[in-house]
């Protein structure tokens, strides 16, 4: 067999290729599982905020505590299968944790803006992300800030239940979607 | 000097190789599904090239259930790892010589 330079850097450019998007489809394997478990979170936290309105914050301490040690566990379980996890998507999220906190607290939102700020903030995260990662969460992050923001203007009553679909349901079905990608 | 492998060459069966010897050198199990997706080939097309791949004792597979659903895991030999790195270790030998072998 007769194989020239030109073929050889053919054949390496396309292991190159594969090798790409065996990282990138790796990464939103792992991605996938902690889109699914915060969707569910998040969806049980607004529906528990639907009912229990006063006790919102006791709820989200314990929705974010629980998703927090989620990542972190599927993190570990990565590492420990031998897939690269990249540790500075927890920093970037404790980061957005930081930032929305800050705005919220500067901010003085009612429970209505803050129920709306949080997944919109996380959301553009998503889209921020995607620039880099891929355009699924692009279309994630754009798509359901989008949502929230509509509903936000024009859906009154059940605007948590609303959330828990479009937020939570929106996490859960990118999640699925980005699982089969 | 190492030499080229025809069986590994051809384009689609090289990236089949590429997926399956990713991770720690030591290969990645892979369902057909998500070697599909990653090599972006066809269903018939995979299944042929998996099949020559199988005959050269390359990979071996699985043949299972998920489920109901079929399932096929696909994992490269200690064989299939060792023409792999030997056929990208040629690859580079040419490119590095710039000649013609």
């Amino acid at each position: 067999m007769s194989i020239d330079v030109r073929s050889a850097q053919a054949s390496l450019a396309e292991i190159d290729t594969v090798v790409a998007r065996l990282k990138q489809s790796s990464f939103y394997r792992a991605a996938s599982i902690l889109m699914v478990v915060w969707g569910v979170l998040v969806a049980a936290g607004y529906i528990a905020c639907a009912v229990l309105a006063n006790r919102a914050f006791g709820i989200w301490l314990i929705v974010d505590g629980l998703g927090i040690a989620a990542t972190l566990a599927t993190g570990l379980y990565y590492r420990r299968v031998g897939v690269a996890f990249d540790w500075r998507i927890v920093v970037a999220v404790l980061l957005f944790f930081a930032f929305g906190a800050a705005c919220s607290w500067m901010g003085h939102f009612g429970p209505r803006e803050l129920s709306a700020f949080w997944p919109i903030l996380f959301m553009f995260g998503y889209a921020l992300a995607g620039l880099w990662l891929g355009r699924a969460f692009i279309l994630v992050g754009v798509g359901v800030a989008l949502l929230i923001f509509a509903g936000y203007l024009w859906i009154d009553r059940g605007f948590e239940l609303y959330l828990a679909a479009v937020d939570g349901g929106g996490l859960v079905i990118a999640g699925l979607w980005m699982r089969r990608a | 000097m190492v030499k080229p492998d025809d069986i590994i060459h051809q384009p689609l069966r090289l990236r089949i190789m590429a997926a399956l010897s990713a991770g720690n050198g030591t290969g990645q199990e892979f369902d057909f599904a998500r070697l599909k997706s990653v090599t972006q080939a066809s269903d018939g097309n995979l299944g042929a090239h998996i099949e020559t791949l199988e005959r050269a004792n390359y990979i071996e597979i699985e043949r299972g259930y998920r489920g109901r659903r079929p399932r096929m895991l696909v994992r490269a030999t200690p064989q299939g790892l060792r023409a792999y790195k030997e056929h990208v270790a040629f690859l580079r030998s040419i490119i590095e010589s710039g000649e013609l072998p």
